[in-house]
C-alpha cells in the first residue's frame, strides 16, 4: 500500500520544465506563489462588449425573454445589459455601432464589429427559427477566412476580437458538425492539442494565475474556507470532484505549514474522484505523484487516493473510506470543460454533492463559472451572445495584465479558454445552463456557510494584486463572485451539507452492487 | 460507349449552329442555320438525345443502382468533390455549386425519368461531361460538374438557399423599422455577398444591393451604417445598357446557347408562327404576308431561325415578312434595354437577303394601329415575351386592351411565372421575397449554364436579371394573366404537337433540371421542380379561326 516518496520524488514536474518556451521562470512548481505584479497601464477598451451588450439588448426586446419567471428565483444573477439602463436605450434610435475610439483602429475596430456579426449571424442559423445550417456553414467558412487561427493561437497576432473569435467560431464549427469533440469541449485546436503533455497546461494554468485572479480567486476563497474549517483537526480528508492538475492543493498545503501561532500541519489526504478510462485515472496518478512529492518537500503528511465513479458517472460514497476522526471536506471545482456540460455531467455533479453530505462531510465548497442561461429558458442564440459577452470579459481583464501578443497568452487562450469556450457554447446550444447549484443545494437542505472576514478581504488582497477592473461581490453570506468590471466570471460558495440521510437512499445514487473503488496506489508520508 | 455516335452527329449540329449564331451577329454574310433541321425535320436527330437524359438521373442511380462499370466514375467523383468542397471558402474563382447531395431534387428527377422514356438503357454515365461541354468552346474546361450536377441542390430543398434566409428577414427588418436588426442582417450580408461566388453568394450581392438602396428611402435610414467591406456590387455592375455592344451581343448568344430561359420561349414562339401561316394561308388571297410585332427581350437573336424557316416552309416564302419591333409600347424592366449603339436590324437585314427573303423593319413607339401601319391582308402576330409584367395592374391591362384593338390573328404570350395570383398581401417584404425566390431560380440555372463559370457574359445577364428585384409591378402567376385574355376576348390555342416537340427537343440540349411541364393550354418552363416561366397562344374570338 505504501509507495516510498523516494519514488514519488522522481516524478517531479518534469512537464513544467519542458516548457522551454517561456523566458520567465514560469515552469519552476509551485513555490512561488506570490503573482507577478507588473501589471501593464490599464489598456482595456469595452467597444466589443459594448457593442455586443447592445445587440444582447436588441434580441432580448425582440424575444420577451427577460420577464421573471417562475423559474428563475435568482434574478440577481441577470445579465447587466438587462438592467443597465444605458445600453438598452442604445438599440432604439442610435446604431450600436461604436465609433472608433483610438485613432488608426478603426479598421481593426470595423473587423471586430464584423466578426461579431459573422458569430451572432452563425449562431442564429444554427438554431431558432433562422435556422438554416447551410448559411451556418457559410458564414463560419467566412470567420474561418477573416480569423487567422494561426496568428491567434501562438500568440502571433490578431486583435482581441480576432483571438476571441477563433475559440468561438471554432466553438460553432464543432455544433455545426456535431463532433464529439465540441460536446466533450474541445474544438478544433483544442482536439489537436488533447494530446498535449500535463505540463503544458499545468504552466498554462500557471501563466493564467499570473495574469489574473481567474484560477486563485476560486482556490483561495474555497482554501481558507477549508482552513477554517477544520483548523483544529489532526486529519484532514479532503474529497475533490474534479482535481485536475491539482494545483489547488499546493497552495492549501502550504497554507497548512506556514499556519504561525498555528496547530502542527494536520495529515492531509486527498482522495480524487476520477472517472473512468485509462488516460484520466492514469493523468490523476501523475497529479497525485506530484502533490506526494511537493507535501514532502515541506514536510506534511499527505496520502493520495482515487475513487472512480461509476459507468454513469455517479458519484458512490461508499468508494471512499473514510477513517474515524478526520475531518470530511468536499471540494467541488466547476470549470468548463470539467463542468456540466452535459446532462449526464449534472447528474454526476448532483450525486457528488449528495454524497458529500452521505460521507458527513464537514464542509463542502463549490467553484463555478458564472454562467447566464436557465435551462431550457432563452434561445441558443441569446444564451450564445451571452457567452460572447462574457469571455470577451475575460480577452478584456487578460489585456489589462498581459500583453496580447505574449506566447503566454496564446498558450493559454488555447490550452485552457479555448475548450472552456468550446465547451460553454455547447452547454449554451443544449440548453443546459448551470445557473448555479447554490439553488439546487438550498433545496437539498444545504446549509450556507458564511464567509469569513478575513477570506473576504483575502480575496480583495487578490485582486489588488491585479488590475483595477476586477472586483468581489458578495452574493449571500456564502458566496464571493469575482467581476470584471460588470461582468461575473466565476464564484466560490461554501455549504454545509445536511445531516446525512439513512445510507444510499437518494435517487441520484442507485448503489451497484459492485464494492470499493479505491486504488491501491497511496502515497504516504508520515 | 457503343451510343456514341449518336452524340457526335448533334455535337457537330451544335457547333455548327453556335457558330453561326455568332457569324451572323458579328459578321453578317454567310448564315444557313441548322437550328431548325432538328425541331423540325431531323426528328430522328432527337433519338440521338436519349442517351443523356439519363444522366441527370445520376444521384437515383448512384443510389439505387450503382454501376460497377468504369463509366459510373465521374457521377461518384462529383460526389466526392462536392463533399469536400464543404470546408472550403466559396469565393474562390473556382466555385463549387451548391450542393446537397443527400437529398437529390425527388420532384425534377421524376419530370426527367418521364422525359428519358421507358427504353433508355443505363449506359452513358460516362459520356455526360463531353455533352455538358458541346455548347461551349472546347477551352472552357471541366470541373468535374456534370450536367445533372446543379439538380444536387433542389431549389425545392430551401436549406440550401441560405442567402434568402438572410435576404427576407432583412426585408421584414426594414419594413418593421428595426434598424439594429437590420444593421446586423446588412453585416451579414455584405460578408457573404459575392458577385462572382456560387448563386448564393450572388443572390446575397444583388439582394443587398437592393436592400441598401430600399432601406435609403426609409426613416430609419439614418440609424443604421451600411457596411462598406466592398464584397457586395458597385453601383455600376453590369446591366444591358450599360455594356458594351459587343459584350452584349456575345452575352445574349451565349445565354441562348446555354438557357433556355429565353430560347425556349423563343422556340415555342416561332414554330407557332410558321404554324399559324400554314393553317392561314390557305384562306389568304396570294401574295401571303407576314407581319410580326415583337415586343420582347431577344434583341434579334430570336428572328434568324424564324426567317430561315420560312424560306423553306411548303408553298414558299411569305412575300413579305414585316417585323415591327415595338418594345417601347410596354414599360421598360429587366432584359427590355439594349445599349446605345446595338443595332441589329442591319444585320438582320443583311442576313435575309441572303436567304433571299423580303423582310421589312419598322420601329414603333405604341401599338396604335397607326404607328404600325397595318395593311389589310397581311397576318398580324403579337409576340409579347417578358414584358409586360414590368408596370402596375392598369398597365398591364391598358397594354394587352391595345393588344386586342389590334385584332392580331395570334397573339404568342409568354411572362414569368410569379406563382399562384394572391400569393402574399403585397407588402414589401412579400414582394422581395418574390423576386429573390426568382432571381435564386435564374441565377441557380445560370450556374448550372455556365458550368459554375464566372465570365463577363454572365455578369452582364446576370446584373440584368437582377434588376427584377427592384422592379415595381407586383409579380403574377400564369392564371392571372389569363383571366385577363379571356376578359378581352381572346382564347387560348394549344401548341401543335410539332411545335411542343420541336421544343422538348431543344430543352434536352440544356441542363438536366428544366423541364417543360403543360398547364392548360400553355407550356411551363420548370426549374428543379419549380415554375419559371410560360408561352400562351391566344386567338381573338371575332377574328378568324
Amino acid at each position: 500500500m505504501a509507495v516510498a516518496m523516494e519514488e514519488a520524488g522522481d516524478l517531479e514536474f518534469s512537464g513544467c520544465n519542458s516548457n522551454s518556451t517561456m523566458d520567465d521562470d514560469n515552469g519552476c512548481g509551485w513555490t512561488d506563489w506570490s503573482p507577478v505584479i507588473d501589471w501593464g497601464p490599464l489598456s482595456a477598451d469595452d467597444e466589443f462588449r459594448g457593442l455586443i451588450e447592445s445587440m444582447m439588448c436588441d434580441d432580448n426586446d425582440n424575444d420577451d425573454d427577460d420577464e421573471p419567471t417562475g423559474l428563475a428565483p435568482h434574478t440577481s444573477f441577470d445579465p447587466y445589459w438587462n438592467s443597465n439602463p444605458s445600453s438598452t436605450t442604445t438599440s432604439v434610435g442610435t446604431p450600436p455601432v461604436q465609433e472608433p475610439s483610438n485613432g488608426g483602429a478603426g479598421v481593426e475596430d470595423e473587423k471586430g464589429l464584423r466578426l461579431v456579426h459573422l458569430l451572432m449571424g452563425a449562431a442564429e442559423a444554427l438554431a431558432g427559427p433562422h435556422e438554416c445550417r447551410e448559411l451556418a456553414r457559410v458564414i463560419l467558412v467566412r470567420l474561418n477566412e477573416l480569423v487567422s487561427p494561426a496568428g491567434a493561437t501562438c500568440g502571433g497576432g490578431g486583435t482581441t476580437m480576432e483571438r476571441l473569435a477563433v475559440h468561438f467560431t471554432d466553438a460553432l464549427q464543432g455544433l455545426l458538425d456535431g463532433s464529439s469533440s465540441a460536446a466533450a469541449g474541445g474544438g478544433r485546436q483544442s482536439a489537436s492539442h488533447r494530446d498535449d503533455h500535463t505540463g503544458d497546461v499545468l504552466a498554462a494554468f500557471q501563466l493564467l494565475q499570473d495574469m489574473s485572479p481567474y484560477v486563485k480567486f476560486g482556490h483561495f476563497t474555497a482554501n481558507q474556507a477549508i482552513l477554517e474549517a477544520v483548523a483544529a483537526d489532526r486529519r484532514v480528508h479532503i474529497v475533490d470532484y474534479d482535481i485536475a492538475e491539482g494545483v489547488q492543493w499546493a497552495s492549501l498545503m502550504q497554507a497548512f505549514v506556514s499556519r504561525e501561532d498555528g496547530p502542527q500541519p494536520p495529515h492531509l489526504r486527498i482522495t480524487a474522484v476520477t472517472r473512468g478510462g485509462g488516460g484520466g485515472v492514469r493523468g490523476v496518478q501523475e497529479t497525485g505523484r506530484r502533490l506526494a512529492a511537493f507535501a514532502s518537500s515541506i514536510g506534511l503528511p499527505f496520502a493520495f487516493g482515487q475513487c472512480r465513479l461509476d459507468a454513469d458517472e455517479r458519484f458512490r460514497p461508499g468508494g471512499v473510506k473514510v477513517v474515524k476522526g478526520e475531518a470530511v471536506v468536499a471540494n467541488c471545482v466547476l470549470q468548463p470543460p470539467q463542468g456540466a456540460g452535459t446532462r449526464r455531467e449534472a447528474g454526476s455533479v448532483a450525486s457528488f454533492l449528495s454524497g458529500a453530505a452521505a460521507l458527513g462531510a464537514r464542509v463542502v465548497a463549490v467553484v463555478e463559472e458564472e454562467e447566464e442561461g436557465l435551462e431550457g429558458e432563452g434561445d441558443f442564440v441569446g444564451r450564445f451572445m451571452g457567452e460572447l459577452h462574457r469571455y470577451s470579459a475575460v480577452w478584456d481583464s487578460l489585456d489589462a495584465g498581459f500583453p496580447i501578443q505574449g506566447l503566454a497568452r496564446g498558450m493559454v487562450e488555447r490550452v485552457i479558454l479555448g475548450p472552456r469556450i468550446a465547451g460553454a457554447v455547447g452547454r449554451a446550444y443544449r440548453g443546459i445552463g448551470e445557473g448555479g447549484w447554490g439553488e439546487w443545494m438550498v433545496g437539498r437542505g444545504f446549509g450556507r456557510v458564511g464567509i469569513s472576514c478575513f477570506n473576504h478581504c483575502q480575496a480583495r488582497l487578490l485582486l489588488g494584486l491585479f488590475n483595477d477592473g476586477y472586483r468581489v461581490e458578495e452574493d449571500g453570506p456564502n458566496k464571493l463572485v469575482l467581476a470584471w468590471k460588470s461582468q461575473r466570471l466565476t464564484s466560490a460558495s461554501i455549504w454545509s451539507p445536511p445531516p446525512p440521510p439513512p445510507p444510499f437512499t437518494d435517487v441520484l445514487l442507485p448503489v451497484p452492487a459492485v464494492s470499493n473503488g479505491m486504488e491501491d496506489s497511496y502515497f504516504f508520508l508520515d | 460507349m457503343t451510343l456514341e455516335e449518336g452524340p457526335d452527329s448533334d455535337q457537330t449540329t451544335y457547333h455548327h449552329q453556335h457558330h453561326h449564331l455568332l457569324d451572323w451577329l458579328e459578321d453578317s454574310i454567310s448564315f444557313i442555320p441548322s437550328f431548325l433541321d432538328d425541331p423540325y425535320s431531323n426528328t430522328e436527330s432527337i433519338a440521338g438525345y436519349e442517351w443523356w437524359t439519363q444522366d441527370q438521373d445520376q444521384a437515383n442511380l448512384l443510389q439505387t443502382a450503382p454501376s460497377t462499370t468504369p463509366i459510373a466514375v465521374p457521377p461518384a467523383t462529383t460526389t466526392t468533390t462536392i463533399t469536400q468542397s464543404l470546408p472550403q471558402p466559396e469565393f474562390s474563382k473556382k466555385r463549387k455549386l451548391p450542393t446537397s447531395p443527400i437529398t437529390p431534387n425527388k420532384v425534377a428527377a421524376h419530370g426527367n425519368q418521364r422525359r428519358t422514356g421507358p427504353d433508355a438503357s443505363n449506359e452513358g454515365n460516362g459520356k455526360f461531361e463531353e455533352d455538358g461541354d458541346i455548347p461551349q468552346k472546347p477551352a472552357s474546361g471541366r470541373k468535374g460538374q456534370g450536367k445533372g450536377n446543379g439538380g444536387n441542390s433542389g431549389s425545392g430543398n430551401k436549406e440550401v438557399r441560405w442567402a434568402e434566409h438572410l435576404l427576407n428577414p432583412c426585408a421584414t427588418a426594414i419594413e418593421a423599422a428595426n434598424p439594429s436588426r437590420v444593421q446586423h442582417l446588412l453585416y451579414v450580408l455584405d460578408e457573404l455577398a459575392s458577385p462572382s461566388g456560387d448563386a448564393n453568394h450572388r443572390l446575397a450581392a444583388y439582394g443587398l444591393r437592393t436592400l441598401t438602396h430600399h432601406l435609403s428611402s426609409t426613416r430609419i435610414a439614418a440609424a443604421v451604417n451600411v457596411p462598406t467591406r466592398g464584397g457586395g456590387l458597385a453601383d455600376d455592375s453590369p446591366c444591358f445598357v450599360s455594356t458594351e455592344p459587343k459584350l452584349f451581343r456575345s452575352a445574349l448568344i451565349k445565354f441562348h446557347d446555354v438557357s433556355p430561359w429565353f430560347a425556349l420561349p423563343n422556340s415555342l414562339a416561332n414554330a407557332s408562327i410558321l404554324q399559324a401561316l400554314t393553317l392561314d394561308s390557305n384562306q389568304r388571297p396570294r401574295p401571303l404576308h407576314l407581319h410580326v410585332v415583337d415586343i420582347g427581350v431577344s434583341h434579334g437573336v430570336q428572328w434568324p431561325t424564324l426567317l430561315e424557316a420560312l424560306t423553306r416552309r411548303q408553298g414558299g416564302a411569305p412575300a413579305l415578312v414585316r417585323l415591327t419591333v415595338a418594345g417601347a409600347a410596354a414599360p421598360p424592366g429587366p432584359f427590355s434595354a439594349a445599349p446605345p449603339g446595338y443595332d441589329f436590324s442591319s444585320h438582320l437585314l443583311r442576313y435575309a437577303k441572303s436567304i433571299d427573303l423580303n423582310l421589312r423593319i419598322d420601329q414603333a413607339d405604341s401599338l396604335a394601329p397607326r404607328s404600325l401601319s397595318l395593311a389589310s391582308g397581311e397576318i398580324l402576330v403579337v409576340c409579347a415575351q417578358f414584358r409586360m409584367g414590368h408596370g402596375g395592374p392598369d398597365d398591364r391591362m391598358a397594354f394587352l386592351q391595345s393588344v386586342r384593338e389590334l385584332n392580331p390573328d395570334l397573339v404568342v404570350l409568354s411572362e414569368v411565372d410569379g406563382g399562384r395570383a394572391g400569393d402574399g398581401d403585397g407588402s414589401f417584404p412579400a414582394e422581395f421575397g418574390r423576386r429573390a425566390e426568382l432571381l435564386w431560380r435564374f441565377l441557380d440555372s445560370t450556374s448550372a449554364a455556365f458550368k459554375g463559370r464566372d465570365c463577363a457574359e454572365r455578369r452582364v445577364v446576370e446584373g440584368e436579371a437582377a434588376r427584377v428585384l427592384e422592379g415595381r409591378g407586383v409579380a403574377e402567376g400564369r392564371e392571372r394573366w389569363r383571366e385577363r385574355m379571356v376578359g378581352l376576348g381572346f382564347w387560348d390555342e394549344g401548341f401543335g404537337e410539332e411545335a411542343v416537340e420541336a421544343a422538348r427537343a431543344l430543352l434536352r440540349k440544356y441542363d438536366g433540371n428544366w423541364e417543360m411541364r403543360p398547364a392548360e393550354a400553355a407550356v411551363g418552363l420548370w426549374w428543379k421542380g419549380q415554375p419559371v416561366s410560360f408561352c400562351s397562344l391566344w386567338k381573338p374570338h371575332t377574328g378568324r379561326q
